[in-house]
């Protein structure tokens, strides 16, 4: 494979989201052009991408340690010298395959779900753009060229979840993503900029930075390592910047899946594998990293178990896997991490557009307990559901097992007990949550039937192949007690940090605790909600079910607090203030103006007049300067 | 008494402030054209006293050169009164304001 | 002598030029100004100038003012069409307390621009035509050349614009 393709897998859905938002402009301007054009641009970016990043797998695979490919200088001052690069090393490239793998996946899906959308080239032009940008974030080489894809990854992420932009509230979500967003990157950019004052000099590329870092103090590195989490934190709504997420839900189901899965959320977890040089060597923030994790995974599971939307439930659970992500990657166990990304991304797709599917077929029906007995009418949704649930829980051998209790098990081997039985714990909670959610909708009795609206094939498609990949995705890392070699581990070796090792009774033993955990949350599940009477008037409230009233103490803490100083600033400062002050001098000017204007009048005695007056007064200067 | 320069001096002195008088105080445009040659003349004889005084005929050519343009502006000048006296029928310099802006200010 | 003669020359100056600035009769103030620049060459003529004497009263006054006359009866200006002034004796009161510093200044700046305060002994032909005429054309003559174009460009103007407009 030669380098300059790397800059083509970003290139490709850019370019296709550039000309689909040509197209779209065109079509709606001038001309309507037919969906099947768009369809087949759009589908075409990320599946080619995919395949290049195939070619560059298999490039790795034999031998290439990685590619560079530095196109021109993007910014040149003195000095300092940064070059527009895209990087391709195992990590990114992992990055990639499954990113276009899993948004090719959501594309096909969402032309199905979007098919009858007015904003249908919009939305693909958008949803490319987002894939370009994620890409870009992925394959650059320096921090600051990451900063441009995370930055656009906010901006498409922006625009997505407003994409029904008639309804107020899509809106303020939207506002809200990216409000919380900018939050973390400020984060973010005070950590490149501490980067930047302490080895800029260097390089600034990663490999640079990797070599360098050592002569940061370890202070300075602290901070770095905090504030750059920070963004992490915003990217991978990990508490505090969680906030976003469940909203986030106000876009197009497809959108959602593509956040959750494949692009966005995992953002966050890459740029902290991707900075792994600068973590090794603050182990302290790094535990605080896993904490923050694990109280998200507890937190977010906590909600869910509460919740009536669909989406939500999803949302949340999002934020939990996320949580154990960062456990991971918080204990320096990056590939464990990436392990769970990886099968994170094609059980919880699979999750959401199952539920794009069961809200299309009813409807756009979201409450879960208007749902009910769907298992014999939607029996393939039924199944792939299934599926993703099983994984998602952890029960063997679907994808989720092997990934979630690698974690659990870096965790016990750290000897984080506590973050352990969080982790427990929560799968536990997860497995609640995920069924009580599955049974609600799937079985039940006294439902109310309604007319199923039928599901496109495009929209099928992807969910079969999902549920296959969720189902083995996860002997990708079969972990070596089972006789697999872990391939993931062996693809990221740089990445994966090898302590000591349990023995493997005791792994064994564990692994049976966390699939009991799972099991004991399906079965409380079973109990309460296999044969739930959909008759019965729920109404759920409480302090979970209002997500501990996050959002209102925030309102009542920040955001009405800065609206105050707004008000005074608008009201007193600029209207008070700045605007009388401004029209004051403009009225003076005015009156000036015609006072002076009334000099003009045209008569030339008085012109004349007005000459001998100078005259006369810079007469009288010189004789008083020169006496 | 002896006549020195600076009586000459003097004298061209109060012409020129008599002309810039003329000027100003004048609504006759013939008077206020007389009042500019008579400037011109004050510096004339300005040009001249020094070029006696000094011993140098520079002063005199100069004054030759300013009644040569003196001459020029005559004639220009006068015709433009007689275009002018054409058009709004009056010697009065107050009347020729075309260039006021005629509105609130 | 010379002062007596001078100061006869000057005294008629100023009163020719009184006459000019004050007289409400247009064609008076043009023989109060035909005074006052008679008198002007009887100056120069006292200054060793004896061309620009000849100069001043062949232009001056048998040109310039000949002209601006022959204008004013072209024109028929009679004693009612000059405009009324009321005010113009406060006007000159003024305009002459506001000259005041500009006078003083030039007097100041002339009384100092040397310490011997009587003329030079000139020579017996300073300022007459072969003198004059030499030096024009030795050492000014590029000026003259301007000279006599802009002349020949005022010559054409005026004739341009005092004509009679055929078309609107």
């Amino acid at each position: 494979m030669s380098n300059y393709l790397l800059a083509w897998i970003v290139l490709i859905p850019f370019v296709s989201s550039v000309i689909l938002g040509i197209s779209y402009l065109y079509s709606i301007k001038v001309k309507k052009i037919s969906n099947k054009f768009f369809t087949f641009l759009a589908l075409l970016a990320p599946m080619s991408s995919f395949v290049l990043g195939v070619g560059f797998f298999f490039g790795l695979k034999n031998g290439v340690s990685e590619y560079l490919y530095e196109p021109y200088t993007w910014l040149g001052v003195d000095n300092y010298i940064i070059n527009m690069g895209f990087l391709g090393d195992k990590l990114s490239i992992f990055m990639v395959l499954f990113i276009t793998f899993i948004g090719s996946m959501i594309h096909i899906y969402a032309a199905g779900y979007m098919k009858e959308d007015e904003g249908y080239g919009k939305f693909f032009a958008y949803f490319n753009l987002f894939v370009a940008s994620m890409l870009l974030l992925v394959l650059a080489n320096s921090p600051l060229i990451m900063f441009i894809g995370w930055e656009g990854v906010g901006l498409c992420s922006y625009l997505l979840i407003g994409f029904y932009f008639s309804e107020p509230l899509n809106v303020v979500a939207g506002n809200k993503a990216f409000i919380a967003n900018r939050v973390g990157d400020f984060g973010f950019l005070v950590g490149i900029l501490f980067l930047f004052v302490y080895v800029g000099k260097l390089g600034f590329s990663y490999g640079a930075l990797e070599e360098y870092v050592g002569i940061v103090p370890n202070h300075i590195l602290v901070i770095i390592g905090v504030s750059l989490f920070i963004g992490a934190m915003g990217k991978s709504a990990q508490i505090p910047l969680y906030v976003w997420l469940p909203d986030a839900m106000a876009g197009p189901t497809p959108v959602s899946a593509l956040i959750h899965a494949a692009t966005m959320v995992t953002a966050g977890v890459y740029m902290v594998a991707r900075f792994h040089f600068i973590y090794d060597l603050i182990p302290s923030v790094g535990v605080f990293i896993a904490y923050i994790g694990a109280f998200s995974a507890l937190y977010a599971a906590i909600i869910a178990m509460r919740q009536t939307d669909i989406k939500k439930i999803l949302a949340y659970s999002t934020i939990s896997q996320l949580g154990y992500m960062f456990i991971a990657v918080g204990l320096g166990a990056y590939s464990s991490g990436l392990f769970h990304v990886f099968t994170h991304a094609f059980f919880k797709a699979l999750l959401f557009m199952g539920a794009g599917a069961i809200i299309i077929a009813l409807h756009h029906e979201q409450n879960i307990f208007k749902m009910g007995g769907l298992r014999k009418r939607l029996p393939l949704i039924y199944i792939v559901m299934l599926v993703a649930n099983l994984a998602i829980s952890g029960i063997p051998p679907f994808a989720g097992f092997f990934s979630k209790d690698e974690i659990l098990l870096k965790a016990y081997e750290h000897q984080e007990y506590l973050i352990y039985g969080i982790g427990l714990f929560t799968a536990a909670l997860t497995s609640y949550y995920m069924f009580r959610f599955f049974f609600v909708t799937f079985e039940g009795k006294n439902y109310i039937s309604k007319n199923l609206e039928p599901i496109s094939a495009s929209m099928k498609i992807p969910l079969v192949i999902l549920a296959i990949g969720a189902t083995f995705s996860g002997f990708v890392g079969l972990p070596e007690v089972f006789g697999g070699t872990n391939m993931i581990h062996q693809w990221l070796s740089n990445w994966s940090v090898d302590s000591t090792h349990v023995e493997n009774f005791k792994e064994i033993v564990l692994m049976g605790i966390s699939v009991a955990a799972g099991l004991i949350g399906i079965a409380v599940a079973y109990v309460k909600f296999f044969k739930y009477d959909f008759n019965q008037d729920i109404k759920e409230s409480g302090i979970i079910y209002n997500k501990f009233y996050i959002d209102e103490l925030i309102d009542f803490l920040i955001i009405r607090r800065v609206r105050q100083i707004s008000v005074f600033v608008s009201v007193v400062v600029d209207d008070g203030i700045i605007d009388k002050t401004v029209m004051l001098l403009s009225s003076g000017f005015i009156n000036l103006g015609r006072r002076v204007g009334r000099m003009q009048s045209a008569n030339t005695r008085a012109y004349a007049f007005f000459m001998l007056i100078g005259l006369s007064s810079f007469s009288l200067y010189l004789i008083f300067k020169l006496g | 008494m002896e006549v020195s320069f600076m009586s000459y001096i003097l004298l061209a002195i109060i012409l020129f402030s008599m002309g810039i008088i003329g000027v100003i105080s004048r609504k006759n445009i013939f008077i206020v054209y007389m009042s500019l040659e008579l400037m011109l003349n004050s510096i004339n004889l300005m040009l001249v006293t020094l070029s006696k005084h000094f011993g140098n005929m520079d002063g005199q050519i100069m004054a030759m050169m300013v009644i040569a343009i003196a001459a020029a502006e005559a004639a220009i000048f006068l015709s433009l009164i007689v275009a002018l006296y054409k058009l709004k029928h009056s010697i009065n310099i107050d009347d020729y304001n075309t260039l006021k802006q005629k509105g609130t200010l | 002598m010379i002062d007596t003669i001078f100061l006869i020359l000057a005294s008629f100056a100023l009163f020719g030029a009184g006459c000019m600035i004050m007289l409400s009769n247009t064609v008076h103030s043009a023989l109060g100004f035909i005074v006052t620049i008679l008198a002007l060459a009887g100056l120069y003529a006292l200054l060793d100038a004896s061309f620009l004497f000849m100069v001043q009263i062949i232009v001056y006054a048998g040109a310039i003012i000949a002209l601006l006359l022959f204008v004013i009866m072209f024109l028929n200006i009679q004693q009612s069409h000059a405009p009324k002034e009321p005010s113009k004796y406060l006007f000159m009161v003024v305009s002459a307390i506001i000259m005041m510093p500009v006078d003083y200044l030039l007097f100041k700046a002339f009384y100092t621009i040397t310490d011997i305060k009587n003329f030079s002994v000139t020579p017996k032909d300073f300022g007459d035509v072969k003198m004059l005429g030499g030096e024009l054309f030795r050492n000014w003559l590029l000026p003259f050349e301007a000279i006599s174009l802009l002349l020949l460009v005022a010559l054409i103007g005026a004739v341009v614009m005092a004509r009679k407009k055929e078309r609107a």
